[in-house]
């Protein structure tokens, strides 16, 4: 594919960057995956606070966004092998929290690369991974993580993510693909974060969520989610902790 | 043959293997076209499909849709002897009806049950209305052999979706009201069925790792439990003796038909 077409682009390129971006991102997820209080919550805080670590891939041919990558950055002065175990909503609050305080930040993370459906398989992964670096990079910062969502996953929920991640290619490589363009890209998977994100939702909610039926307590798997989610009828609550995988590349 | 009866000068049409020269053609690749690859690799299956058509012609229809000259369904069935309460049927159900089967036209038993193992609509006729007219089918074959018991080791499709559910919780699911929740199973109730209970242990379908890999496009990398497109069950693969086995549940349901 022509990449020449493609463009990377700041929020306030594009007129209707915010509502492109909520497009894309109810074409990207299963629903469920909108429900996140973490995210819902804080999401503005992406363009209130951290506007120029977000950005988009502009199809200049039709004006489409075909991509888009979230991040910002925070202070950690602990080794990576110390990042907590929840990942993605950990990181959200911690940046937040750094900015309120004024804390200078010292590192990067990424917080979503979502690619239109009709873009895939195009190799722009890669070329967003490497956008979302060179953020970090201007920003004088050495690392860049990321809690990575290994989305083929979904098609193995019962295999744990600490087993699924040693899953490699015949080339020795990631068997998950989005892990794989992390890695290509040159980064190293540092470990998993097993409760990267938590769902919760009535029955009613998360029947609507997933188009399925919970009709008892217990396990059930829900389409596009990496792990089982935990149906509890008399408590009226099903949960999903998502686990994600920290990687770190160095920029 | 109220079914037949139903439908004759309609557009759909009852034919039998044993009425129609061309039937063999007819449905030539159907059941290939609904079923997920790996059901297509049960054993008993494979060995005795050619019986049906030796041993039980009449009992093997189809829904012809005569205005396009084609098959919109078709189903596969034939008699055996059983003479325990149908509370006992087995637990292999599938593959114990047809080997059964098999062996009591061989030995020349007199059957007086009437068994059928597959009624599938073709994806292109799905959601017309069909289900019932199939299985209204399938009961007038049952009485045009003067047969008054119909049972089926159904396959309850919509249980795909809930592979962490026991079947036996599964088939306590209700509609609103009060109907089976899934539909293939509320279908048959509709019709008057009664399920008379789980049978665990229907089919039994082992492959290499190799063989699973290609039947579903997945990887197995490591033993343990896995979740396929439109198994009920997960398989259980095991890496060190390369096998992979699925073992579907399905439900006995009996239709009893009054009808001298």
């Amino acid at each position: 594919m022509n990449t020449d077409r493609f463009r990377i682009i700041s929020p306030n390129d594009l007129e209707d960057y915010r509502e492109q971006a909520g497009n894309l991102s109810d074409v990207c997820w299963p629903e469920f995956m909108l429900h996140d209080p973490i995210a819902n919550v804080n999401w503005h805080e992406l363009f209130d606070r951290f506007e120029a670590y977000q950005f988009a891939m502009l199809d200049t041919e039709t004006d489409r966004m075909a991509a888009m990558g979230n991040s910002l950055p925070f202070y950690w002065d602990e080794s990576l092998e110390e990042l907590p175990e929840l990942g993605w909503d950990w990181v959200f609050l911690k940046a937040v929290e750094c900015h309120q305080n004024d804390i200078t930040p010292n590192i990067q993370s990424a917080i979503q690369i979502a690619i239109h459906p009709d873009y895939q398989n195009q190799g722009l992964s890669m070329m967003m991974v490497k956008a979302m670096g060179a953020i970090g990079k201007s920003q004088g910062f050495q690392h860049l993580v990321a809690p990575v969502r290994p989305n083929q996953k979904s098609k193995y929920p019962l295999i744990s993510i600490d087993d699924y991640i040693t899953w490699k290619t015949e080339a020795g490589l990631p068997f998950d693909a989005w892990l794989r363009v992390h890695v290509r890209a040159g980064a190293r998977i540092i470990k998993p974060c097993h409760e990267a994100m938590t769902i919760r939702g009535s029955r009613t909610e998360w029947e609507s969520w997933a188009g399925m039926k919970f009709p008892q307590t217990g396990e059930y798997n829900i389409p596009g989610a990496l792990n089982p989610m935990e149906m509890n009828i008399e408590k009226d609550e099903g949960i999903y902790v998502e686990p994600n995988v920290w990687m770190v590349h160095d920029i | 043959m109220d079914g037949a009866r139903h439908m004759s000068g309609d557009r759909f049409q009852v034919i039998t293997s044993s009425m129609h020269r061309e039937y063999r053609n007819l449905v030539r690749g159907l059941t290939r076209i609904v079923w997920p690859e790996f059901m297509l690799h049960d054993p008993v299956a494979n060995e005795n499909w050619h019986e049906l058509l030796e041993r039980f012609a009449d009992f093997q229809f189809a829904l012809y849709d005569s205005e396009m000259g084609r098959v919109a369904g078709m189903g596969n069935s034939f008699p055996l002897r059983w003479e325990e309460p149908l509370e006992n049927l087995p637990d292999d159900g599938w593959d114990w009806a047809f080997t059964e089967a098999v062996k009591n036209h061989k030995q020349g038993v007199m059957p007086n049950i009437h068994c059928a193992i597959q009624i599938i609509i073709h994806p292109d006729y799905r959601s017309q209305g069909l289900s019932a007219p199939i299985i209204q089918a399938v009961r007038a074959v049952t009485k045009a052999q003067g047969l008054r018991t119909l049972i089926i080791p159904i396959r309850p499709s919509e249980k795909s979706h809930y592979p962490l559910t026991g079947m036996d919780d599964y088939i306590t699911w209700k509609t609103d009201d009060e109907l089976p929740f899934d539909a293939w199973l509320r279908a048959h109730v509709r019709l008057g069925a009664r399920i008379i209970k789980v049978c665990h242990q229907s089919k039994t379908i082992r492959g290499t790792r190799a063989e699973w890999e290609v039947w579903t496009k997945m990887k197995f990398p490591q033993s343990g439990s896995y979740i396929i497109p439109g198994a009920l069950n997960p398989i259980e693969m095991d890496v060190e003796k390369n096998e992979g086995v699925y073992v579907e549940p399905n439900v006995w349901i009996v239709h009893e038909m009054n009808w001298l």
